[in-house]
């Protein structure tokens, strides 16, 4: 029963963060039609300018910030240089240049910060876990859950309520529409995209906090497709629960079916559901089904 | 419609000329010239080093003639080729290594070219499992599940379970002399060339044949427009499956081959990474031909070979460049598959094609 309720919050911890960088792709995919697959290097670029900031000595919430706001050149000037050529191309085109991307960043990320892991020195979050009852829970979770929260909170809020938010959900609603009114399209794809540089980072410096930092926080990018399918493609509201319940599912895996196959299951669990979703609701939860005609 | 010029005044009478390999004199003796490059001048002149050089691009082709065959031929986008490349080599190792081969099958060197075959087939039955759900979803969701093969088969399967097999931990090692065709033992980079050539001339003259007849057509049609082929009383899920048995067939004999150039085979061969490879190459070299598969694997293993001799007079000064060499590998790729996709979107086939054109039409290119 410990086991079972630890998992759980865990899960849903981790879960948090998912949804933070699975909310980011899927953005990009609505506003602009972009199925991006680098998201996991953009989630390591992130993390690893806040942790070069954090190891010069500036403390933690500041260096979010700056990598929040190198998070926001990156992504416009990505969308600029790669994407912008791309509107209107075929599905497969825009998907390859998105893997040309992730080559390119994780080759770069790798050239400057080397492939060992690191750590954050001095740690952010005290190390001594919280007791609730039973529960015995890492401060680490309880805080990256929190902050991915609130970003969470402060996204959502910025397409209701903002101008800038609100031109973003009529672009991905009827671009045709949006343009004749006035809407700039070209504005609303680089902002998808620095949100999703933005959110990403933040994804993965919270991530880096957890295990410490190397290439494999980047898995977490390929973590995201399980959850938006789950969700649907297109769904805010789907990206976040998927997220919690594919960070949920790795962790009872992890925990559950270890012992009757032994090795890498909670790095599987997710894949495996995936496809056998797929296979019974395409569309996941909340998408919208496109309907096919000659 | 014919590919080929004629000279003015001649005219295909039937389809079956129209489809003919070798149409015009000149062309028979284009490629007569180039078998003569590739098996005579090629490997008396190319020292070792270029010899695996051009070994490495014969692999590289043979696992994107799968995937040329998969998106550009049929339209079912994969992402998960190298499980299947990885799924032919461990067959055949592990034939090689735990099967007890009557020792006059030993004795003629026949085992390693059996080993081939099996390898190819259980490849290919693997690529037609993670082939099932095109019956039912495609695009990007059909993404999403070779995904999943991937990391299923390789991460999963082969890492945890294939590789514990014997007791001997992450790498299987063939020991010298276990790979042998018939009384050659593959031992050289001169003898890996010859089996490379003789297996991809094999594939790619079969693939070719398979691309004119009535399969290659229900692909063309399927990848064009699945539900019009529907309509027109193609069986779609049949020939999908097809499709797939055919390009896992072609990744398993690419594996199969592979391994007489490795000294030790380990799942570190077969990740994500070369997957995305194999479709970067098939998308520089143009989608929807078998040049262009050629083309791409020829580009960027040069391309990047190329890169790397740049790189080593630089090392006295930057030893990093040299040392994360592979870093920048993925980079210049990343960048480069980005560029064509930007600029060059028809790929390198669509250039070959453009200068053949100029030639064939020259002085009156109108």
């Amino acid at each position: 029963m410990e086991l079972l309720l630890m998992t759980l919050t865990t899960g849903i911890m981790v879960g948090g963060i998912y949804a933070l960088v699975a909310l980011g792709w899927v953005l990009i995919y609505k506003c602009s039609g972009v199925l991006n697959l680098a998201m996991g290097e953009l989630t390591l670029i992130g993390a690893y300018v806040s942790l070069s900031f954090y190891s010069m000595g500036i403390p933690f919430l500041l260096s979010l910030l700056f990598s929040l706001i190198i998070g926001l050149i990156l992504g416009i000037l990505t969308e600029r240089i790669f994407l912008d050529k791309l509107i209107g191309e075929p599905v497969l085109t825009v998907i390859m240049v998105t893997v040309g991307l992730s080559f390119f960043f994780k080759g770069t990320v790798e050239f400057i910060w080397g492939v060992d892991t690191k750590v954050f020195q001095p740690p952010v979050f005290p190390l001594e876990p919280i007791k609730i009852g039973p529960l015995v829970i890492g401060k680490v979770y309880l805080w990256s859950f929190v902050a991915a929260l609130i970003l969470l909170v402060v996204f959502v809020s910025f397409f209701k309520y903002t101008r800038w938010g609100l031109a973003m959900q009529a672009t991905a609603d009827d671009e045709m529409a949006a343009l004749s009114l006035g809407v700039s399209a070209r504005f609303v794809y680089a902002a998808a995209w620095a949100i999703a540089f933005m959110a990403a980072g933040v994804g993965g410096t919270l991530l880096g906090n957890i295990n410490g930092l190397n290439i494999s926080v980047g898995y977490l990018g390929l973590l995201v497709l399980p959850a938006v399918v789950l969700g649907g493609l297109n769904s805010i509201p789907g990206a976040i629960v998927g997220g919690i319940v594919i960070g949920v599912l790795e962790n009872f895996s992890g925990a559950y079916l270890d012992k009757y196959f032994p090795g890498g299951v909670k790095e599987i669990a997710p894949f495996v559901f995936m496809a056998v979703f797929l296979l019974f609701k395409p569309y996941g939860l909340w998408g919208w089904e496109r309907i096919e005609r000659v | 419609m014919s590919t080929t010029w004629l000279p003015c005044g001649e005219y295909h009478q039937s389809y079956k000329e129209d489809h003919a390999w070798f149409q015009t004199t000149f062309i028979k003796g284009k490629m007569i010239l180039l078998g003569l490059i590739l098996f005579i001048f090629i490997p008396r002149f190319a020292d070792s080093y270029w010899l695996s050089v051009c070994n490495q691009i014969g692999y590289t082709v043979l696992g994107a003639l799968g995937v040329q065959l998969l998106i550009g031929f049929c339209g079912q986008i994969t992402l998960g080729h190298a499980a299947f490349v990885a799924v032919g080599a461990y067959t055949s190792t592990l034939l090689i290594l735990e099967f007890p081969w009557p020792r006059f099958i030993l004795d003629i060197g026949l085992a390693y070219p059996i080993s081939i075959l099996i390898a190819a087939v259980v490849a290919g039955l693997w690529s037609v499992i993670f082939g099932l759900p095109s019956a039912r979803v495609k695009g990007f969701y059909l993404i999403l599940t070779t995904m999943a093969a991937q990391f299923i088969t390789v991460d999963f399967i082969i890492t945890q379970y294939i590789s514990q097999i014997g007791g001997r931990g992450q790498a299987f090692s063939l020991p010298p002399g276990t790979i042998k065709i018939g009384p050659w033992i593959i031992d050289s980079d001169l003898k890996v060339y010859y089996m490379m050539l003789v297996l991809t001339i094999l594939c790619i003259t079969a693939l070719a044949n398979l691309l004119r007849s009535r399969a290659g057509r229900a692909w063309v049609a399927i990848r064009d427009n699945d539900i019009s082929a529907e309509v027109m009383g193609i069986n779609i899920i049949k020939y999908k499956l097809l499709a797939f048995f055919v390009a896992g067939f072609i990744g398993g004999i690419a594996g199969a081959f592979w391994i007489s150039n490795l000294a030790a085979i380990s799942p570190e061969h077969f990740q994500w990474f070369w997957s995305l490879w194999l479709v970067g190459v098939i998308l520089i070299g143009g989608v929807g031909s078998i040049h262009g598969a050629i083309f791409g694997s020829v580009f960027m293993v040069v391309v990047l070979e190329l890169l790397q001799l740049a790189v080593i007079p630089l090392a006295d000064e930057y030893p990093k460049l040299l040392m994360d060499f592979l870093f920048i590998k993925e980079a210049t790729f990343g960048l480069a598959i980005c560029a064509f996709m930007i600029f060059e979107p028809n790929g390198l086939a669509y250039r070959w094609w453009q200068v053949k054109n100029y030639f064939n039409l020259w002085p009156f290119s109108y």
